[in-house]
């Protein structure tokens, strides 16, 4: 015999507005083994917890039943509840009565009838739920941090100066991201290199912070707290042990490859550093610009080398590493614009996007910090088109941002470079930062020409003699309601921020999930925007969503703290429901160590049988439903808890 | 293609040389029956029992269904024709057997007839492949052209019916079930030993024929094989009762095809489709 308490929450009205409480809370004192049944407003809350707690051992109550939100939101809330009222934390059963119930019908009574059966099933499964004991691991107190923009620099740097020792893993052959190729950031108007510059370096001079460049995490392996991640080192054809970093290769080097840096506005050497103040400083070799590579013959760069640094019999390596928690700050993509023909970019060599704007502002950009053409030509009039492929239903549906601002900084650098004709094509001005407001006052104040409106083509073709080599922008203007023709030099699209092309290679290495864009997905859009469903897995930065540098920042230090709540404990408890197999009823199959997301089934060739190493094991129970003889079950989801809770639901 | 007399000469010459020489421990064929035209599977041990070795029309069953009874290291030679050789490399990849361990005697033929029936088996019962996608020794010559027509054809009036009429026509089928079981004895994907069926706690389902039962058993049993069966149709052979088990295998193998573009036992490298994830698989049903 059991002795059952069911305790019903209203969630404010979220749930008692769709389920009838107080009679379902009638019904389930009416169940066998139930000996108390109660409803609360809010269950979770300090009086709700109370009220479990004191009918615990007012009615000596050995299991518990709580119907409210989904166990996802607090199961870990009530576990502790009736765990401080000294009952064995697995004794408890949530039933979801918000998510499940309430909030997918308005019909009370349908909701209220399905709430009884799924409390009835609840009862059923509650009367064989076993006592289950915590499980604890060794915590690996290192921690990867994947992307080395500045959301990844700024996790990196933090987490070092709690002392932990953090590994930064980029890509590229130098850490900085996108920040590294912008000229001044907005609102402030402070130069991008003079504030991430310093971070770059202090990241190469902290000896707790290995940096990895050119490298790419291959495979990650573990759980929380104990990450086995295995790392390819890109070769560089450059012994960066040997390489002192004088780059007298890079200026034999007769090899011309695109300069990513410059968003291929110039070439740039085979041999390479992406810009004067990369970190590291030392150079890689593009393999597909390399005259020796392509030709079989040059090696200028081998001749120049005096430490005899250059190797291109060099191959990919590999390194495992381990860690107690990561952080994905892998970033953004921008929106490739080529593909809406309407604004002509790749047909006219006026049209620029962002990015390129950038690079020419930039003093150490292709043109030395000067706004020119590529004609050779300074522009004398400039339209700014806001919304390239954001707020737009057939590419990205959401606002990137970040493009308000950058556009009112474009237009305020080339007033200010060109003294010529700036307009702003936008739907709306969104400028809800801080300082950004006063920051659109400015420029409103500053003669560029605002236009509301969403610019509808650019073309070079016009019946208009005044408008003969120019280019035309047409827009429909909102605010006067007429349609609008500007003849201008040149157009800057500000386009969409994406996510990355191999996001979804990157959710999967990392068992994260993705939204409808692609964009990384938190636990929690409000309470944990930085945790992610694979615990011990943060994210941080645009690959979660667009965002500027500011609340990139602010999360790469939230991140850091996020991952430091792990590592900084010795040991984690771990889930008690874990998965084991009869090995009488093993057919030896292996469905269950090809399904398992942890690696936690292994095969014994001797016994020919599943064995399942527990301290792998998570308890998600793919094993066990992927078994086709079912010689496997979770503990806390045993086949006949299961069972009986089903039958428990089929009598409604 | 060649005679299948000549196979037969071929299969005694092949299983008597690998047993001589020790290459095998057992040679898996067919040996006669009560009449010519009801072989019986075989397993050779000795080069003496070679003489016992038939191949004709109507050695129909899958051996490869015999494999995984053997222990592990056990060195065998197998004859299979085409569907049997995909059953073989579907074991390989469920590493339950060793390509090395095997010994693949492949048969190229077309024109075996259902022993029960005496009808010529085609597309509408198997996948009516030609040659054995994987063999060490063949025992005839390649046949160049196999004929027309799609495994998947037969479908078309099943895929016509709406899901009344669909759910109608299966339930009728499978009231027939007596519960012989002889349909998981014949296909050489059910190697669970116990099978769920077998099972006591819980009680998936009832054992006697009952329509409830019967749903589960087949049911379950499709979803098992789901990217598993290699359409060799032997479970449709087998039955008593005439259930056509081999259009809801065929169904099930075609939709797993379109959605994974993998058919079953065609590579040893393949892993299983129903237990390995790859980032372009289709998630349609979840939209």
């Amino acid at each position: 015999m059991s002795r059952i308490g069911v305790f019903v929450c209203h969630c404010g009205l979220n749930i008692a507005k769709t389920v009838r409480v107080s009679e379902l809370a009638e019904f389930a004192g009416t169940l066998p083994d139930v000996v108390v049944a109660a409803d609360y407003k809010f269950m979770c809350s300090t009086p709700g917890q109370e009220l479990i707690q004191n009918d615990i051992k007012k009615y000596n109550l050995d299991r518990v039943i709580v119907a409210a939100c989904s166990p996802l939101m607090h199961e870990k809330t009530f576990r502790k509840v009736i765990a401080n009222a000294g009952l064995n934390q697995y004794l408890l059963s949530i039933v979801n009565v918000r998510e499940q119930d309430a909030w997918v019908t308005d019909s009370e009574d349908e909701a209220t009838a399905k709430a009884k059966a799924l409390i009835n099933g609840a009862v059923y499964r509650a009367r064989l739920l076993q006592p289950l004991t915590a499980r604890f691991i060794d915590v690996n107190s290192d921690v990867m941090v994947v992307g080395g923009g500045i959301t990844g620099i700024q996790a990196a740097l933090e987490l070092a100066e709690t002392g932990k020792k953090v590994y930064l893993v980029e890509r590229n052959s130098t850490i900085g991201g996108h920040m590294a190729q912008f000229d001044k950031t907005f609102p402030t108007l402070d130069c991008s290199a003079c504030i991430l510059t310093p971070k770059m370096d202090a990241v190469l001079q902290n000896p707790r912070i290995e940096l990895m460049t050119y490298c790419e995490v291959e495979e990650v392996k573990g759980f929380v707290g104990n990450f086995d991640v295995k790392i390819r080192q890109k070769a560089r054809y450059v012994d960066h042990s040997k390489c002192n970093a004088c780059l007298a290769c890079t200026e034999k080097c007769p090899g011309r490859g695109t300069s990513e840096w410059d968003e291929g506005l110039v070439k740039r050497k085979a041999i390479y550093i992406p810009f004067p103040q990369a970190v590291p400083q030392k150079p890689v070799i593009d393999r597909n610009a390399c005259t020796y590579f392509k030709k079989g013959k040059c090696r200028l760069c081998e001749k120049a080398c005096g430490q005899s640094a250059i190797a291109f019999d060099q191959e990919d390596t590999f390194r495992e590493i381990k860690v107690g928690a990561v952080i994905v700050a892998t970033g953004y993509d921008l929106m490739d614009t080529k593909p809406l023909v309407q604004y002509g970019y790749g047909k006219y060599p006026g049209v620029y996007h962002a990015l390129e704007i950038e690079r020419l502002f930039n003093s150490a950009g292709p043109t030395g910090g000067k706004v020119v053409m590529r004609d050779g030509r300074e522009p004398q009039s400039i339209a700014i088109l806001h919304c390239i492929g954001s707020r737009d239903k057939n590419h990205c549906e959401y606002c990137s941002r970040v493009c308000c601002m950058y556009s009112l900084k474009f237009a305020h650098l080339l007033k200010e470079k060109t003294h010529g004709d700036v307009y702003q094509l936008y739907i709306d001005m969104r400028a809800p930062g801080k300082g950004y407001e006063e920051f659109y006052n400015r420029l409103v104040e500053e003669d560029v020409k605002f236009i509301r409106g969403k610019a509808a083509r650019v073309t070079d073709k016009t019946d208009n003699p005044d408008f003969a080599g120019k280019l035309v922008v047409e827009v429909d203007d909102t605010l006067t309601g007429r349609f609008a023709t500007i003849p201008v030099d040149m157009v800057v699209l500000s386009p969409a921020m994406k996510p990355r092309t191999d996001a979804k290679e990157m959710a999967r290495l990392f068992n994260l999930s993705t939204d409808k864009y692609g964009f990384f997905m938190e636990k929690h859009p409000k309470l944990a925007p930085l945790s992610t469903m694979t615990e011990g897995v943060f994210i941080a930065g645009a690959c979660q969503g667009p965002k500027d540098i500011p609340d990139s920042v602010a999360q790469g230090t939230g991140a850091a703290a996020e991952a430091l709540t792990i590592v900084v404990k010795d040991r984690l408890e771990l889930e008690a429901a874990t998965a084991i197999v009869n090995p009488a009823s093993c057919c030896g199959c292996q469905s269950c160590v090809r399904v398992c997301p942890y690696g936690a089934p292994v095969f014994n060739r001797e016994k020919n049988v599943s064995e399942i190493n527990e301290a792998l094991c998570k308890g998600c129970g793919l094993c066990a439903a992927s078994c086709p003889a079912s010689a496997i079950f979770t503990r806390h989801f045993t086949n006949d808890q299961v069972m009986a809770e089903m039958e428990g639901l089929m009598e409604f | 293609m060649t005679n299948i007399k000549q196979i037969e000469e071929n299969l005694k010459r092949e299983a008597k040389r690998l047993l001589e020489s020790k290459e095998v421990s057992v040679v898996l064929a067919y040996a006669r029956g009560y009449d010519e035209h009801h072989p019986l599977p075989y397993a050779a041990r000795t080069a003496g029992e070679v003489g016992n070795l038939i191949f004709n029309e109507y050695c129909t069953y899958n051996l490869a269904r015999y494999l995984t009874k053997y222990p592990p290291k056990t060195k065998i030679a197998i004859a299979v024709k085409a569907a049997d050789s995909r059953a073989v490399v579907q074991l390989i990849q469920e590493e339950k057997v060793k390509k090395e361990d095997l010994v693949i005697l492949g048969i190229p033929f077309i024109g075996m007839k259902d022993p029960k029936t005496g009808e010529e088996i085609d597309q509408k019962t198997t996948c009516h492949m030609a040659n054995p996608v994987l063999y060490d020794i063949l025992l005839g010559e390649e046949i160049r052209d196999a004929g027309a027509g799609s495994p998947y054809d037969v479908l078309a009036e099943l895929e016509a019916m709406d899901q009344a009429a669909r759910w109608s026509f299966w339930e009728k089928e499978f009231s027939k079930c007596i519960r012989c079981f002889a349909c998981r004895k014949a296909c050489p994907m059910c190697y669970c030993d116990p099978c769920f069926m077998d099972a006591s706690r819980p009680r998936w389902a009832d054992k006697s024929p009952t329509a409830d039962g019967n749903l589960m058993y087949h049911l379950t049993r499709f979803y098992h094989l789901a990217g598993r069966c290699i359409d060799c149709g032997e479970c449709s052979r087998a039955c008593p009762m005439d259930i056509p088990l081999h259009l809801f295998h065929k169904k099930m193998a075609k939709e797993c095809e379109t959605m994974f573009g993998q058919a079953a036992g065609m590579k040893i490298d393949d892993k299983p489709v129903m237990v390995n994830y790859g980032n372009q698989d289709s998630d349609e049903m979840l939209k």
